[in-house]
């Protein structure tokens, strides 16, 4: 793998996203129910199936963001970071590109009107996009423990 | 074989992980959810003089029925949703406990309610049914067409609030 980026950006970049991925999964782990219909307000999946996506959604995002600053397999959840927002890209472009005005979920999903879609939502989930991208094309390995990348 | 230092493999690890632990903390929770939403059961018949809770599916015929004789009917979607279209004189409110009682302002706890969402797709409808039945209503028909059933029958419909 061709490795590009170095330097603190790294570890800032890590620890931001590490630090986002697990605020975003606590009330999603705590209200799965609420989470199942955060996901199915966005009208990708067909019903019943956001219910498998509300119980295993939160805990990836915790892992990958204990992981990311734990310095634990960080390739493998910068991966996950990466798949993870391109699906949020999608599914938030999707319901806008229809005009319609729904609530995020992306942060908490037990408090209405607080945190709707719109082009910033987009933007701001690119700029984690690119930050995995940052942390998955590193050349330093600062404070990562196990195991070593190949 | 599982090579812990490739990284689609520790992708995956965190895949499967994550998955068990969903899964499994599903299984000891007081709150927990099917991993699939069941299906709600649809009726041939409306009985209106039953005394028994009743939580079921109807089809658009029987939900234009419900219209014309005067039933209330709550939309489930979000207001964004709501705003764009609606079925004339649904009731929308996002917090529960409001909706209940704008709904007491108008009728009692054993009168029917029809809810709907968007498409027979979504589930916000038999969401909001199962919340209201916990509220203590006692007739509630969850119109499975919904919106796009309704307005593609060109039935009383209205935007804005």
């Amino acid at each position: 793998m061709n490795k590009y980026f170095k330097g603190p950006i790294i570890l800032i970049c890590r620890i931001l996203l590490g630090g986002i991925f697990i605020y975003a999964s606590l009330d999603k782990i705590a209200h799965p129910a609420e989470f199942a219909k955060a996901i199915g307000n966005y009208h990708v999946l067909p019903f019943g199936l956001e219910n498998l996506l509300a119980l295993t959604l939160p805990w990836l995002e915790l892992l990958a963001g204990v992981a990311l600053i734990t310095g634990v397999m960080i390739d493998g959840a910068a991966i996950m970071v990466i798949i993870m927002n391109i699906i949020f890209i999608f599914a938030i472009s999707q319901a806008l590109a229809r005009g319609i005005s729904i609530e995020c979920g992306c942060f908490s999903v037990t408090t209405e009107g607080g945190d709707n879609i719109g082009l910033q939502t987009v933007i701001r989930d690119i700029g984690y996009l690119i930050m995995g991208f940052i942390v998955l094309y590193r050349r330093d390995n600062l404070f990562e423990f196990y195991p070593k990348s190949v | 074989m599982i090579e812990y230092n490739r990284p689609i493999h520790q992708a995956a690890i965190f895949l499967v992980l994550s998955s068990l632990i969903g899964f499994g903390s599903n299984l000891v929770r007081t709150d927990s959810i099917p991993w699939i939403a069941p299906k709600l059961e649809a009726v041939e018949s409306i009985d209106l003089s039953s005394t028994e809770p009743v939580l079921v599916a109807i089809s658009l015929d029987q939900a234009k029925e419900f219209f014309d004789n005067g039933v209330l009917f709550l939309d489930a979607r979000d207001e964004g949703y709501y705003e764009a279209g609606h079925i004339k004189d649904a009731m929308r409110n996002g917090f529960l406990m409001e909706l209940v009682f704008n709904i007491e302002e108008k009728q009692s706890k054993n009168d029917p309610l029809v809810v709907y969402c968007g498409d027979p797709g979504c589930g916000d409808s038999e969401d909001l049914a199962y919340d209201l039945k916990e509220s203590g209503f006692m007739q509630l028909y969850v119109f499975k067409g919904g919106w796009v059933e309704w307005s593609e029958a060109s039935y009383p419909s209205e935007v804005g609030q």
